[in-house]
């Protein structure tokens, strides 16, 4: 068993790694930038060690310095949290070289899944449905239509070298083909010189879904059901909730199944997330699998009972997974909001600085993952999310009033926050009624700018 | 809110005070994995060095590369095809030890001496190489290092090939006692008999490259480069500073030290070596002129130079306002916004690399000089260089030239010969500059030097006057087959406002002086000086720089053509007679 964790990140989820491991009985050492000399981690854990400045680059991303960390400190694993150097194959792969336990999956399956194609072709394999696409570069509209006919409309016609939007077009029947792809080869010419285009089954206004999954050393696999992530801003998720309005009993099944099979073609080991895109007509695919633990993992702690970040230490203990895919129940409903420090007004601009006071709510099925304390100072040069705020009712309904009641408890002085803003997500008859997607918040931008005035 | 000491920490299961781990084995950092960078002391990933051209990606430091490894980093894969391997040291001095010495190195190492030689491509072009590995005696020079370097230059000289050393050295090899010495001597010979043959050779200082490797192969390129920070010097730091009890200066003695003084071209960054090389030996693949129009020197159209000079000499002022005064065309010349020398190279030729020094005391900014080429001919530019604004020109010295800029540019002229460039100068200068470190160096014998060097120069050499041409500072880069000058710019014995000084002891009648000096390029044209003037636009800047370039350029093709098919020595008779009848 794993004796003494050092926990290579910051803010609530060295905080909250840290707690995990003080209800196992095993030591922790933190790390931190100088910084981050009054961050609640620092104080918190058994030991902290500074590891460089503030610039990320030269502390919380240098690889060197944290394992001379661990190395100095006699801790025998790293927990790297989410962000930083979480997917980062080649400090997974150090921490195989010095005999540091790294609690997440093996370096080479670190690597596989990052990258894109590799991923795509290994999901593709195992039968996990992926996003249709041309198979071959398409030069001319003929055979492009040709393609798209077999791929299923509507469409997406996109540059091979793309990236900006720029080149993209979108078809959404045969007649609208020709047009479509003309105008994106014109504007790929243009911004890359290049003509060659790709297409691909246009997944219109999906949810964002994804599915927890465990997985231990000897091949055991569970999926610990869905999160539904759909309400995000500029692809950063704002608030999420565990199980999602819109799966059925049957296509949650159907889904985690895939999920299983995804993680084990992949030959994953520890906590990992497979994200899908789910169209309306209950079409899923696959996107991409998060080689760590999540921000939004409290969620499905509660609806499961089981505590995500215990079971990582476990599993890279090297024990074995003590329950089954049948004793996996979910209960009740779980909401997730994410506590920014900054400001929606001003175009969401970061807003660091002191807390001069706070106080944050409680009481039954209320839980505050946070590193924030009464005259912490923010420093700049981090992510702006300073606290989570997740709630629990036995069912959806009930967890969303106790979330609004929970957000207007909140009093964090000093720094601008998003609380009042998710207040007003929550109050919006889509959110409400649950029939939510991705384009939510840009649908809402308008409304919820008039809320909070 | 303090935190200090208030939250309780983990209590441990009991019993379990520290703990033994159950496996073996415990977190370590294994052997090889993490290196300390010995420039900023920081621990460092060997793999991420090793990928990045062994370069601290901390603080950008250079380690030492190996022999085989830097052969592979600045030549084509596969190419290389390794000379002269197992050639026995001898142990001149019975030096005890020596032979073990040697033994456990080449067991260590796997190298058989302290330097690789060898024929290899770089972009395709074949070349001699050799590389020192610092792993061996320092790579001390004795009779075996001596002997491979001889031997690749002078096989390089027998197949023509230009020749790369890589110097990295601590000097001559003590335990080889004077065979070590004599070494110096054996590879410079061989050096001056390949440049001799009119072959390249390109030498590429590392750290450290000291002592009698200095003082002989490192120091004799035709362009000598270092990498950034490298030690390079005779003497050591450590035996100066003893010597002469006084503490050295930063940056003593390292590449950029070497540059400012003038003893190197440029320092090139590690990523940059094999293009820089590559784009160097590409500038000396073409070129030979003389070779190229050997066939058709008694061409066809069957005119001499001097026949031609009749037809079509001289008969080429084109002037756009003819009723400037000499004191309004000394003011255009001198305007702050005027196209500079660096502006010329940059709109006429293409793959420019400028080359540094003057192998003597210091490089001198105010000239710029280089090799480029001109639509794909090899051609040597030297420009007295202004600056752009202020700092520029305090830089530049407001295009004053101090000797060890007439003597770069006589280096740089010189190899022009040697490789059979033309050679194409722009002048720009108020004139040479005057003070006390310019005297003191000889700022009148590096300009006669100049004129009496480039009277005899066996290559075209063409002076394009685009500002002002101050007195001798100006004639010594344009003592030339022809002189143009742009419309507004001046050509004149001294500046107005000196002119006025001596003959009027009154500076301030500078523009009564500028009407009467002719200086302007209608008067010279007219005097014989200049053989052609450009027409300028009006306002001219950088702007409208093409609208002269393009007729320069079509000028210069056609002097190109015509000078380079005249004989080396018609082409200096040309020049004796043309400034012998003034």
């Amino acid at each position: 068993m794993i004796k003494k964790v050092l926990i290579a990140n910051r803010g609530e989820i060295a905080v909250r790694i840290i707690r995990a491991c003080r209800e196992m009985g095993i030591e922790t050492v933190a790390v931190y930038s100088e910084a981050d000399k009054e961050a609640l981690h620092a104080k918190l854990a058994d030991e902290a060690v500074c590891i460089g400045p503030a610039s990320s680059s030269e502390s919380y991303l240098s690889m060197d310095r944290i394992i001379s960390a661990t190395i100095i400190t006699g801790a025998d694993a790293i927990h790297p949290g989410f962000g930083f150097l979480s997917e980062n194959s080649k400090f997974a792969e150090l921490c195989e070289q010095c005999n540091i336990t790294f609690i997440g999956p093996d370096s080479k399956v670190i690597a596989k899944l990052g990258n894109k194609q590799e991923a795509r072709n290994t999901m593709v394999s195992a039968g996990v449905p992926v996003i249709p696409g041309s198979t071959e570069a398409i030069y001319d509209s003929r055979t492009g239509a040709q393609a798209a006919q077999e791929i299923g409309y509507p469409v997406i016609v996109k540059a091979a070298l793309g990236g900006g939007g720029k080149g993209m077009r979108v078809a959404n029947t045969p007649e609208e083909f020709e047009h479509s792809f003309q105008t994106a080869q014109k504007e790929t010419q243009m911004a890359f010189g290049d003509n060659t285009m790709y297409i691909e089954h246009f997944v219109q206004r999906p949810r964002h879904i994804e599915f927890q999954i465990l997985a231990d050393k000897y091949g055991n696999v569970v999926h610990l059901g869905e999160r539904d992530c759909s309400i995000q801003r500029n692809h950063q998720k704002m608030i999420e909730e565990s199980p999602s309005a819109a799966l059925s009993e049957e296509l949650r099944k159907k889904m985690g199944e895939a999920a299983v099979k995804a993680a084990k073609a992949a030959g994953y080991q520890n906590a990992g997330t497979i994200e899908f895109l789910l169209e309306k007509n209950g079409n899923f695919y696959f996107m991409e699998m998060n080689t760590r633990i999540q921000v939004e993992h409290p969620v499905t702690e509660w609806v499961t009972g089981i505590d995500l970040i215990k079971e990582q230490i476990r599993i890279a203990s090297g024990r074995k997974l003590p329950f089954t895919q049948e004793d996996i129940k979910l209960n009740g409903h779980a909401i997730e909001c994410r506590i920014n420090a900054e400001n929606p007004a001003k175009g969401f601009r970061p807003s660091p600085g002191t807390i001069t006071d706070m106080y944050l709510p409680g009481g039954k099925g209320i839980r505050v993952d946070s590193a924030i304390y009464s005259g912490y100072t923010i420093p700049p040069y981090y992510d702006s999310m300073v606290a989570k705020l997740i709630v629990w009712a036995k069912n959806r309904r009930e967890a969303v009033q106790k979330m609004q009641s929970a957000l207007g408890e909140v009093i964090i002085e000093g720094i601008d926050t998003n609380v009042d803003y998710q207040y007003e997500i929550l109050n919006r008859p889509d959110y409400l009624s649950g029939d939510i997607d991705i384009e939510f918040i840009a649908e809402n931008e308008e409304a919820l700018r008039e809320a909070l005035q | 809110m303090k935190l200090d000491n208030v939250f309780k920490k983990t209590r441990l299961s009991s019993g379990r005070k520290g703990y033994i781990s159950l496996s073996s084995a415990r977190p370590e950092v294994p052997e090889g994995l993490l290196r300390k960078c010995n420039k900023c002391g920081s621990a460092i990933i060997a793999e991420d060095v090793k990928n990045d051209h062994y370069i601290c990606p901390k603080c950008g430091g250079y380690f030492r590369v190996h022999a085989y490894r830097r052969i592979e980093m600045v030549t084509d894969a596969g190419t290389f095809e390794e000379w002269d391997t197992g050639l026995a040291t001898p142990n001149p001095l019975e030096y005890k030890g020596y032979e073990e010495k040697l033994g456990a190195l080449r067991a260590k190492t796997g190298l058989d001496e302290a330097v690789v030689t060898g024929k290899a491509q770089i972009d395709g072009m074949e070349v001699v190489i050799g590389v020192c590995d610092g792993r061996f005696l320092m790579a001390s020079m004795g009779e075996v290092v001596g002997e491979k370097i001889a031997r690749a230059v002078e096989r390089a000289s027998k197949e023509r090939l230009p020749v790369i050393l890589f110097a990295c050295s601590g000097g001559a090899r003590m335990q080889e006692g004077i065979i070590s010495l004599m070494q110096m001597a054996k590879t410079s010979a061989a050096l001056k008999r390949h440049s001799d043959a009119g072959l390249l050779y390109i030498s590429v200082l590392t750290d450290p490259t000291t002592g009698g490797v200095t003082a002989s192969f490192a120091m004799l390129g035709d362009v000598i480069l270092a990498e950034p920070k490298a030690l390079i010097g005779f003497a050591g730091p450590r035996v100066i500073e003893q010597t002469i009890g006084q503490k050295l200066p930063k940056g003593f003695q390292r590449s950029e030290f070497l540059l400012e003084h003038g003893f190197i071209d440029g320092i090139v960054e590690r990523p940059q070596m094999k293009e820089t090389l590559a784009q160097i030996l590409m500038l000396h693949k073409q070129g030979n002129i003389e070779a190229e129009h050997s066939d058709d020197r008694d061409d066809a159209d069957g005119n001499t130079g001097e026949a031609r000079d009749q037809n079509e000499g001289f008969g080429k002022l084109s002037v756009n306002n003819q009723l400037a005064s000499g004191w309004d065309r000394v003011q255009l010349s001198r305007m702050n916004d005027r196209p500079v020398g660096s502006d010329y190279i940059r709109e006429l030729f293409t793959d420019f690399i400028e080359f540094h020094g003057d192998r003597y005391f210091a490089d001198d900014k105010a000239v710029i000089g280089g090799i480029a080429l001109f639509r794909g001919m090899p051609v040597t530019v030297i420009a007295q260089a202004k600056g752009t604004n202020t700092r520029e020109n305090i830089e530049r010295n407001f295009g004053m030239p101090s000797p060890d800029g007439y003597r770069k540019a006589l280096r740089l002229m010189k190899q022009a010969e040697k490789f059979h460039r033309p050679v194409i100068c722009f002048v720009d200068t108020p004139g040479a500059f005057c003070g006390l470190e310019a005297e003191e160096r000889g700022q009148g014998e590096a300009i006669a030097r100049n004129i009496y060097e480039m009277s005899g120069l066996r290559v075209p050499v063409l002076s394009v006057i685009i500002g002002e041409g101050g007195s001798g500072g100006a004639l010594a880069m344009a003592t030339a087959d022809e002189v143009w000058m742009l419309e507004n710019s001046i050509y004149s014995i001294l500046s107005p406002e000196g002119f006025a000084t001596i003959l009027w002891k009154d500076s301030s009648k500078a523009k009564e002086a500028a009407d009467v000096m002719r200086l302007t390029a209608e008067d010279l044209y007219r005097m014989g000086i200049v053989e052609e003037v450009l027409a300028e636009p009006s306002p001219y800047t950088i702007e409208n720089l093409k609208e002269v370039t393009r007729v320069l350029e079509s000028k210069l093709e056609r002097f190109l053509s015509r000078y380079g098919k005249m004989s080396c020595d018609e082409l200096t008779q040309r020049r004796y007679d043309r400034f012998r009848k003034l």
